[in-house]
């Protein structure tokens, strides 16, 4: 009894009537009491161990969510609704076939006829079926594809495509053949095969040879691959202008139509001897092309990453950046239709201003078309800067043209000591302060060097009288002894360098044990020697360059002397032939050292940094293969 | 939810395969491989020797060739230029592959079966003739499948029509296809353009294919293929000193172990009636072929085998056991490299009188590759050569393909060229029975078959036309 019960309850069958009476058989009432009890029974059957509050949750209510994994979700099982479905061998024609070829594939029999009749005498049925039923069975007849081939008559031929090279016959085989390649060009050649003799062989096998001396082209030539092509696109391309003029295509036809015409067999022959060539290329050849490319690629990322630096130093040097502004503004001018704002917009302003100044004076026609037309098409930059201008300098212009300002002459300027400037500071300084500011160098040592030389050159601790003029010189002073101190660091380096590197080369040189230990003393030492060398040059050196000073000193003193004449316009031209004495026996000094006389050519710049940049050349040198006479460097460099 | 099973059809588009219960003949050297098309695997494979008594019938399939029995020959149909020779045995052999496992035999129509002899009596016989005439057409073995034949890329025009006649005629199929073992080599390989190094038994062949085409200028052969490197094995086992004596399986009755390099101790069988020649032969063909699947291996490269660097590399390899079936057995050395080496450098073949021609430097597998690229268009060439599909049983020859790809990246060094090579067995013996099966299961191949109407319409010169 009970276990009915449970069986019904898994099966999720109602427990009902049916089975109940049976298996009960006598009382009814019990029965129907047993019935209705289980059901509560199990509702509120008491769950041992557990809180009562969670027990409350095990109640009938279905969970709030139902969850539902679709991953899950069981391959749905096979239904079976019936005896097995009948398969036959469907018999069927291809739509893309011309004889009606009957094929037979397997398909689910149509079920028509119903089951009762089927049970009957089934064999016959079937055969019946099969007989009269004939699919055409259309899926797979798109895949039949002719392709567009250009076609010709013989009128069209005599007029346009006769060719002293190829016959009619041959004309027509490659247009059979490329039908039947689908114009597979490498197929194409592969196949091509044109016999004359084949036409011709059966009317007359005998005199074969005087019927191939007879044909006005040559036998069975030998195409390759570009004749097929150049002869065939020609054709095509005739066509194609006969069909449709060239004032008609449309730009895909047109395009096809310059494609046609523009074939040239003989580059496409060298094309392809080249890429024979390529193919054919034995294996150093490939591991040396290989090598470039790597190295090419280097040398790129190499480049790029110069390129970084470099517009990072620009970054940092303080290149005042683009005027976004103005750029943007440009732009803004451009088109027409801001243009004519723009030249509104001034009328206007131009108008206001007429009338503000009283333009009773001036007529109607204002000056302003013939100011701005003259700015406008050229110089967009003078005109943009006018306009964002405009106000300021419309007022300020007025007030500068009244007051009259006297223009004086260079020598007149002299003569007053009138100074122009670009812009003033305020407050006062003394000139004595400024001369004094300038002996002062970043370091100790610098200063005392520039003090020490300028002591040399004879040039008292205070200036007397500090004009303006005197500050000037000595402001050049200044700026080439302390371009003179630096050479001078410059070149003892690289003195010393020398010497080590004389020291390495003889010791490279002698192979003798004894020459070699003494090369071994001299290392060491070469740490004293090429300082008390260097001392020495350096003396000369001091020598020429007093002696230089020693004129400039002069010059110093002349200018001193013009100065308080404070009429002689001679002194700039003298300091300037100072300075190109000292640009001319600079070099001779340094002649001797070859680095050195090439860092001499770039002696506008600070010696310091040029030295680093140097440096920093030889490093990009020695990583690009390609570039030269860096041996050098790059040995410097590598020390 | 429709899921798909056994009882479903395929959804239409799914493969674009539309089954008509095709078969595929893909004849070989060896074997003759056949089955029905949209199956994975020849269902039939045969060997193309066969036995022949001096008076009786012709015996067809493994067990008839394989038993000693006296008097008979064991033959090939295949010519020495790989193009079929004896075409009546030919195609009584395929019929044989076809029907013993593929459709079976027809049954024998009612009006003869004995079945019905009581027809007759009752006087009908004038009907009856002309049902028979009717039946006669049935009795053809093919009546009900198209047939899609496999043929070697330098097949001649004459050659390819016998296929048809032999088709059409004595085997009454309904629809019929020619196609080259090349191209349907790449198919299966899953490639319709590409190099196609075909080592069978008899002859190894190189075919260029674009698009599914031959490009028949390029089409390379040579003899050098799986029975030369059998002759080389016998050669080396003759030069050897001691000779290395080569006993078939039928031979032996029991044997005893014996130590390495030992003459065998072995009970041989006596025969009354001794097997021929030939038929020894073939079986002594059995062993080399074991001999070949375990012991020979191909130098893999770099460089050749000859140089004396590589024989001082190989010597230092360890060895393979071999024993034969009579117990001799031996360690091999460097003689393993050397039986194949004639296949990639005819200069250290082993001079051999028996093999028919002396290897050619131009008939080692690179110089026909080399060749065949020769004849292609230029810019096809880096397409093919990225597309080298590597089939036939004499390719399974262990280090076969290391070798290739080494010799063919260092004729075109600046190409990228790829091998495929299916790693299965199977794939790899019946790659072009493969690609015929998929070919005739297509849907889309339904117009490409030469029906019998068009045959009788245009006569045997169709095939010319229509399977290029």
């Amino acid at each position: 009894m009970a276990s009915g019960r449970d069986v019904r309850d898994m099966l999720g069958l109602p427990a009902a009537g049916g089975d109940a009476p049976k298996a009960a058989g006598a009382a009814g009432t019990a029965a129907q009491a047993q019935q209705k009890r289980p059901k509560p029974a199990g509702g509120s059957r008491k769950i041992q161990g557990v809180a009562r509050e969670v027990a409350a949750l095990y109640g009938e209510r279905p969970p709030p969510v139902a969850v539902y994994e679709e991953k899950k979700a069981y391959r749905a099982k096979r239904q079976s609704t019936g005896p097995a479905k009948k398969w036959i061998q469907q018999p069927f024609t291809n739509p893309a076939r011309a004889d009606g070829l009957v094929l037979k594939h397997w398909r689910r029999k149509p079920t028509t006829a119903p089951p009762v009749q089927e049970s009957e005498d089934a064999p016959m049925e079937e055969g019946d079926n099969t007989e009269t039923f004939l699919e055409s069975c259309a899926d797979y007849a798109k895949y039949d594809i002719k392709v567009d081939m250009p076609g010709f008559t013989d009128e069209e031929y005599d007029k346009y495509l006769r060719s002293d090279d190829w016959s009619r016959e041959e004309t027509d085989y490659l247009f059979e053949v490329v039908r039947d390649y689908s114009y597979r060009w490498a197929v194409i050649w592969d196949r091509y095969g044109f016999e004359p003799q084949r036409q011709l062989a059966p009317e007359n096998a005998n005199g074969d040879d005087q019927a191939l001396a007879a044909m006005p082209f040559a036998p069975s030539k030998k195409r390759t691959l570009e004749d097929l092509k150049a002869r065939f696109y020609d054709i095509s391309a005739k066509l194609m202008k006969q069909r449709i003029p060239e004032v008609n295509m449309d730009a895909d036809q047109y395009s096809t139509y310059e494609m046609l015409t523009k074939f040239d067999p003989v580059m496409e022959r060298n094309r392809k001897m080249l890429a024979t060539a390529l193919i054919n290329r034995t294996m150093d050849e490939v591991k040396e092309e290989e090598f470039l490319l790597t190295e090419l690629q280097r040398i790129n990322m190499a480049a790029n990453r110069l390129d970084a630096e470099r517009e990072e130093l620009r970054a940092r040097l303080d290149a005042p950046p683009q005027n976004q502004q103005v750029s943007a503004g440009l732009q803004a001018f451009t088109s027409s239709q801001a243009l004519h704002a723009l030249f509104q917009q001034l009328f206007q302003q131009d108008r206001s201003k007429k009338r503000a100044t009283g333009g009773g004076s001036v007529p109607g026609r204002l000056s302003l078309s013939a100011n701005d037309m003259v700015h406008t098409p050229g110089s967009a930059q003078q005109q943009l800067s006018a306009a964002n201008r405009r106000q300021s300098l419309a007022q300020n212009q007025q007030p500068a043209a009244q007051t009259p300002v006297r223009s004086l002459s260079p020598h007149q300027e002299h003569r007053f000591n009138v100074s122009t400037h670009e812009r003033l500071t305020s407050g006062v300084t003394f000139g004595s302060d400024r001369l004094l500011k300038m002996r002062q160098a970043k370091s100790n040592v610098q200063t005392g060097k520039i003090s020490q030389m300028l002591a040399a050159l004879g040039v008292a601790d205070v200036v007397p009288i500090p004009t303006s003029k005197v500050g000037e010189v000595f402001e050049q002073l200044v700026a080439k002894v302390s371009r003179l101190l630096d050479v001078r660091k410059v070149r003892e380096k690289e003195e010393g360098e020398c010497k080590v590197l004389l020291a390495m080369k003889e010791r490279r040189n002698g192979s003798g044990g004894g020459e070699e230990r003494q090369a071994k003393s001299e290392v060491p030492d070469s740490q004293e020697t090429p300082d008390i060398d260097v001392d020495g040059e350096n003396e000369e050196d001091e020598d020429d360059v007093n002696k230089n000073y020693g004129d400039d000193a002069e010059g110093e003193a002349d200018d001193n002397d013009n100065d308080n004449d404070a009429d002689n316009p001679e002194d700039d031209a003298e300091g300037e032939e100072d300075e190109g004495g000292f640009n001319v026996e600079d070099p001779d000094d340094d002649g001797d050292v070859d680095a050195e006389g090439e860092d001499e050519s770039s002696k506008q710049q600070s010696r310091a940094t040029s030295q680093g940049v140097t440096t920093a050349q030889g490093h990009k040198r020695s990583a690009s293969v390609f570039s030269q006479g860096s041996a050098q460097s790059s040995k410097r460099a590598r020390q | 939810m429709n899921i798909p099973n056994a009882s479903t059809a395929p959804a239409a588009g799914e493969y674009a395969g539309d089954e008509v219960s095709a078969i595929v003949l893909d004849p070989g050297y060896t074997t003759v491989r056949a089955g029905f098309a949209g199956e994975d695997v020849p269902k039939s494979v045969c060997p193309s020797f066969y036995g022949q008594t001096a008076s009786g019938p012709y015996l067809f399939g493994e067990n008839a060739i394989h038993a000693p029995v006296g008097g008979l020959d064991i033959k090939n149909y295949w010519g020495s230029d790989g193009i079929v020779e004896d075409w009546d045995t030919a195609a009584k052999l395929w019929e044989y592959a076809i029907t013993s496992r593929l459709t079976g035999a027809r049954p024998s129509d009612p009006a003869r079966n004995g079945l019905n002899e009581g027809n007759d009596a009752n006087g009908n016989g004038e009907a009856m003739d002309v049902d028979m005439d009717a039946l006669e057409q049935n009795e053809k073995p093919l009546e009900d499948n198209p047939l899609l034949v496999t043929e070697p890329g330098w097949n001649s025009a004459k050659a390819r029509e016998k296929y048809i006649e032999i088709a059409m005629e004595d085997w009454g199929t309904p629809a019929f296809f020619l196609q080259k073992t090349g191209v349907l080599a790449a198919f299966a390989a899953g490639k319709s353009s590409g190099i196609i190094i075909d080592v069978g038994a008899s002859h190894t062949s190189v075919t260029p294919v674009l698009d599914g085409m031959v490009l028949r200028k390029g089409v390379q052969k040579s003899p050098l293929a799986g029975n030369f490197v059998s002759d080389q094995i016998r050669t080396s086992f003759k030069q050897s000193s001691p000779e290395i004596p080569l006993t078939p399986h039928y031979m032996i009755k029991s044997k005893t172990p014996v130590d390495a390099g030992t003459p065998a101790q072995a009970v041989y069988k006596t025969f009354p009636d001794p097997p021929t020649p030939s038929f020894r032969a073939n079986e002594e063909e059995r062993v080399l072929t074991e001999f070949k699947e375990s012991v020979v291996e191909v130098w893999p490269g770099p460089g050749r085998f000859t140089t004396p660097t590589n024989e001082e590399l190989a010597k230092s390899m360890p060895g393979r056991p071999f024993e034969m079936p009579d117990g001799w057995n031996q360690v091999f050395g460097m003689e393993r490299f050397r039986v194949a080496e004639g296949l990639f450098d005819a200069s250290a073949a082993l001079p051999s009188d028996t093999f028919p021609t002396p290897p050619k430097p131009d008939h080692t597998i690179p110089r026909l590759v080399q060749a065949a690229v020769q004849q292609v268009d230029a810019d096809q060439r880096p397409l093919l050569l990225s597309n080298i599909v590597v089939t036939g049983g004499s390719t399974l020859l262990y280090k076969f393909n290391e070798r290739l790809n080494y010799e063919i990246n260092a004729i075109y060094p600046s190409t990228r060229n790829k091998l495929i090579a299916p790693g299965s067995v199977v794939e790899r013996k019946y790659a072009a029975w493969i690609g015929g099966s998929i070919l005739a299961s297509l849907g889309s191949f339904h117009q490409l078959w030469i029906s019998r109407k068009e045959y009788e319409e245009h006569g045997a010169g169709i095939v010319e036309k229509r399977c290029r």
